[in-house]
């Protein structure tokens, strides 16, 4: 009895066994299929808008269901996250290596009329035919178009179509048109070749901002008409479908377009009849037949598959980036063999709540930024991929050479601190009269305790890290610092809110400031000190603090207008020396614009400093801004 | 047979009940977190947006687009509305794609990876739990210390173990993803294959923690019933062992039943870890962004699916029961 028991668990154990072998092996086989990413496409655009050049299936490769390694140049770290549309027109697209109109846009499918390269701060034309000119009064822009330059469908690029994205942008208020509505008026084809952008004028007939105007020519894709009006008809001219529709359909004059799309990957196929291999462009087409994204769903799988050589540029945080190479002996590498590995662009920065009681004085803000040890934030947090502050003094400029020559070093060297001075952090509190009166061993104001929450989004690891060096920081010089991490959605519902003071919780807390881009340092400056965005109900620009200065705002404003370098460079140590003497935020670190880690199993010749390229390749993944001039350049290894 | 259909309708109406008030909780419960979910969109949309009427107008646009700034009532009705037509909305956090399209994508990966995982580890567990019992001895001493290292093993840990040891490692196994990251689906060998051995890990990651607890309670249960009274009855009887051994394991079975269908019931929100450790397409994850991105619309969704799964297998095994043990039926329908 006892022995046929033990057969019959047996063979119930060796058919279970099977069971699973075979539940792994057909039942998967169902979803891909049945969620082809052409669902929406098929509900919204009518099979007759479709452009010849949609058809993947036409441009499959010889083994229709693999990318041929050789052909494919693999991402991480750009896209999280299902691909929902192709709309050029919307923010909502969650396609970030297609879409994203920023500073250093992102040009494989859409193309700007410049280039902005952030290595030497010029922009090269792309679709544009030469370097843009202003009038004598600097109130109009005028460029003109490739006459190589063609959409997709095979139809040239023409001024009237940018004049209509542009009007486009305006009337159904997309984020571009609200964005620029300010500085402005009217973007206007001259004839088919030649764009002028007419800028908002001021009370007195000057332009109100310059400088964003002549950002919005390598900020903001140029859009089809034919196309535009084709999706205005579909929409019904309504502007919130406007912004919705996926856009499977659209026209687009890049090199790239999509080949697939589903949940766990996006994969982009090259246009071989792409316009940018005339010899007024490129002169050739892009080494990488595809570009594909594996959608991983956290930092470590996406460096598990880097190590693996399954990703070939990686733009996401891999900790202790040098043990790959070092360590791990991979043939991977980054823009600079040494830390701080990248170049640094923007500055993660610490605000302090200007109502919270005690942090309305200089003293006290300036003691705590000057007690926080940032070398071990830059080591901890940054695993030293930022430069340091003995490295690059802080201000309020970012690492590259060019933003360090805007301002003079030896006229704000006096106020800049490296941190980690407890010493003269104590020595200063205890000059302003802040001291423990009580002997609980923390330091009052006005009788009340120094006690304070810093704070930054839950989960946002090496933001985490660097606010709890800012709490330790606080307790050795006698100010009660706890820190906190809400999650993201809260948070950010609450730093944004401009139009009332902060709540209690939100002493100091940490938020981004701008890169590098056309209009910085300007830019930058402006979002981490102006006091225009105080009142704002949604204020995704900056000052989250709330800090107001009639001075630093009279600078800010005049800038844009200013042509004289001299002035300039009086006008930046200006409102350098302003920040770190009024403390308002400071910067916590350096951070790259785009981490930018490659691997050269497959692939070779990516950028790096010094790789002789003119005008330099900067390290923005080969696809943002004129770094997509790399994907020229690349080889194969074998 | 009279006494059977009160208590079907019984359950039926408790059932109903439970949903109701489910339904209910499912809706309210996401919208009293705290923060503005429209906030997030707008942050997408407003990016370098510097004129505050602008940022406003997208604001004001897109709650009337989502209806967040009606009444919450009057939101709970236009939902249910909707519900009932099988439209759940736009979701929030994947603008503009609409929920059903974000479930339906993600749902079936998560079901081919949980249900035979579960099955499996289950049949597996019961059989060794009452092997165990029934052989006692060396293979028992063996199997419960394993049994309980692996059932009080944290399932990321053991996710991160075996992606470690057989993939990073030993390379036999790939370290992420559905497929090949080099392929596009389609019905072909190549990729049959290629989902085939994606799916391994995961699938054991899962299977091999079920394992140790079902087996446990297999045999605590085993024990438990072959010491029982009717056991040594039936054998003072004379009954065969093979028919004492039916007894004793359909006893044992019936709170085996009750985890089988309770876990098959939440395999929605289950395969979590996996997902996340070996990057493996799913609806945990899914869920998982829609919470922390206050995506009201997904998370109600998909809640309500785990609700409703849960709530349909407790009431089938209600059901069941009534048929395996008469003795609930009985008790339940006085």
């Amino acid at each position: 009895m006892k022995g046929r028991f033990s057969i019959l668990i047996a063979l119930l154990l060796v058919a279970s066994m099977v069971l699973s072998a075979c539940g792994g092996a057909a039942a998967p086989a169902a979803p891909p299929a049945a969620e082809a990413p052409a669902t929406e496409a098929a509900v919204e655009a009518p099979a007759a808008d479709a452009p010849a050049t949609e058809a993947p299936a036409a441009e499959a490769p010889a083994d229709a269901n693999a990318l041929p390694r050789n052909e494919t140049l693999y991402f991480n770290g750009q896209q999280w996250g299902p691909v929902v549309g192709w709309n050029p027109y919307s923010n909502s697209n969650n396609n970030a290596m297609a879409i994203a109109q920023q500073d250093n846009a992102r040009v494989i499918m859409f193309e700007t009329p410049y280039l902005y390269n952030m290595l030497d701060g010029q922009q090269y034309p792309l679709l544009a035919d030469g370097p843009f000119t202003w009038n004598d009064a600097r109130t109009e822009l005028t460029f003109k178009i490739k006459p190589a330059a063609k959409w997709s469908d095979g139809t040239p690029v023409t001024a009237e179509d940018v004049a209509y994205t542009w009007a486009t942008h305006v009337k159904y208020n997309t984020p571009t048109g609200a964005a620029n509505i300010d500085v402005i008026d009217a973007i206007e084809a001259v004839d088919p070749q030649t764009v002028v952008i007419k800028a908002k004028l001021d009370e007195n007939g000057a332009a109100v901002n310059p400088l964003l105007v002549a950002a919005y020519v390598s900020t903001n894709y140029v859009i089809q008409k034919a196309w535009t009006e084709t999706l205005e008809a579909r929409v019904a001219g309504d502007p919130t479908q406007l912004l919705a529709d996926p856009a499977e359909d659209v026209v687009y004059s890049g090199p790239y377009h999509k080949f697939f799309a589903d949940d766990s990957k996006v994969v982009y196929v090259r246009d071989d009849n792409y316009w940018g291999q005339d010899a007024s462009m490129w002169g050739k087409l892009p080494a990488p037949k595809y570009l594909a994204h594996t959608i991983f769903k956290d930092n470590a799988a996406g460096t598990t598959a880097l190590q693996a050589g399954e990703v070939d540029v990686s733009q996401q945080f891999n900790s202790n980036v040098q043990d790959l190479w070092e360590v791990q002996n991979l043939p991977i590498s980054t823009y600079l063999p040494e830390p701080p590995y990248g170049i640094g662009a923007s500055l993660p920065t610490a605000f302090f709540n200007l109502q919270s009681p005690g942090l309305d004085q200089v003293c006290i803000r300036k003691a705590i930024a000057m007690a926080v040890d940032y070398p071990t934030i830059i080591a901890n947090a940054m695993t030293n991929q930022s430069a340091t502050f003995d490295q690059v003094p802080r201000s309020l400029m970012n690492p590259t050479a060019g933003e360090q020559a805007t301002f003079d070093h030896d006229a704000v060297a006096d106020l800049q601190w490296a941190g980690n001075d407890i010493e003269g952090a104590i020595a200063l509190l205890d000059e302003c009269g802040v001291v423990d009166s009580d002997g609980d061993g923390w330091r009052e104001f006005n009788g009340e305790k120094l006690s304070y929450v810093a704070t930054c989004p839950n989960g946002w690891s090496d933001w985490q890290a660097a606010i709890e060096v800012v709490a330790a920081a606080g307790e050795k010089i006698g100010i009660d610092i706890t820190s906190n991490f809400p999650e993201w959605s809260v948070y950010q519902t609450v730093v944004t809110k401009s139009d009332s003071p902060l709540p209690a919780g939100y002493d100091i807390f940490m938020m981004w400031s701008d890169g590098a881009g056309p209009t910085q340092p300007w830019g930058r400056i402006r979002k981490l000190m102006s006091s225009e965005f105080i009142g704002m109900a949604s204020n995704w620009n900056g000052n989250w603090g709330q800090y107001a200065n009639p001075a630093a705002d009279e600078l800010i404003k005049a800038i844009p207008a200013e042509t004289d370098p001299d002035a300039l460079k009086e006008m930046y140590t200006e409102l350098v020396k302003i920040y770190l003497t009024d403390i308002p935020s400071f910067t916590l670190m350096y951070r790259p614009q785009s981490f930018h880690t490659v691997n050269e199993s497959v692939w070779t010749n990516y950028p790096y400093d010094g790789d002789g390229t003119n005008p330099p390749v900067p390290p923005l993944n080969l696809t943002d801004g004129w770094s997509i001039a790399g994907l020229y350049n690349l080889e194969l290894v074998q | 047979m009279k006494g059977y259909r009160r208590y079907f309708f019984n359950k039926l109406g408790w059932f109903a009940i439970t949903f109701v008030f489910a339904f209910l909780l499912n809706f309210m419960l996401p919208r009293m977190m705290p923060g503005d979910p429209v906030a997030a969109i707008v942050a997408r949309q407003a990016q370098g947006m510097s004129n505050s009427t602008g940022v406003q107008a997208i604001y004001e646009q897109y709650t009337e687009l989502f209806g967040t700034n009606k009444p919450m009532y009057e939101q709970f009705f236009i939902y249910v509305g909707n519900v009932l037509k099988g439209d759940f909305g736009f979701s929030f956090s994947q603008y503009p794609r609409r929920v059903t399209d974000v479930i339906g994508s993600a749902i079936w990966w998560t079901l081919i990876l949980q249900i035979p995982a579960i099955i499996v580890g289950w049949i597996l567990g019961n059989m060794l739990g009452a092997l165990a019992a029934y052989r006692k001895g060396g293979f028992d001493k063996v199997l419960m210390p394993t049994s309980l290292f692996l059932s009080s093993f944290p399932p990321f840990g053991m996710a991160i173990i075996l992606l470690v040891v057989f993939a990073v490692q030993l390379k036999w196994f790939p370290t992420s993803g559905g497929y090949g990251f080099d392929l596009i689906p389609s019905m072909t060998p190549n990729f049959l294959r290629s989902m085939f051995i994606h799916y391994q890990l995961p699938f054991w990651s899962i299977v091999i923690i079920l394992i140790g607890g079902q087996a446990i309670g297999m045999r605590s249960m085993a024990i438990y019933e072959l010491n029982a009274d009717y056991v040594k009855f039936s054998r003072f009887m004379g009954i065969k062992d093979d028919r004492i051994v039916g007894y004793v394991f359909r006893n044992a079975m019936l709170p085996q039943v009750t985890g089988l269908a309770l876990a098959l019931g939440t395999v929605v929100g289950g395969a979590l870890v996996a997902e996340i450790v070996f990057s493996y397409p799913g609806l945990g994850t899914t869920l998982l962004t829609a919470v922390t991105g206050q995506d009201y619309p997904l998370i109600s969704a998909a809640t309500l699916i785990i609700t409703f799964m849960v709530l349909t297998a407790t009431f089938v095994l209600e059901i069941l029961y009534g048929v395996i043990d008469p003795r609930i039926k009985a008790t339940q329908s006085d």
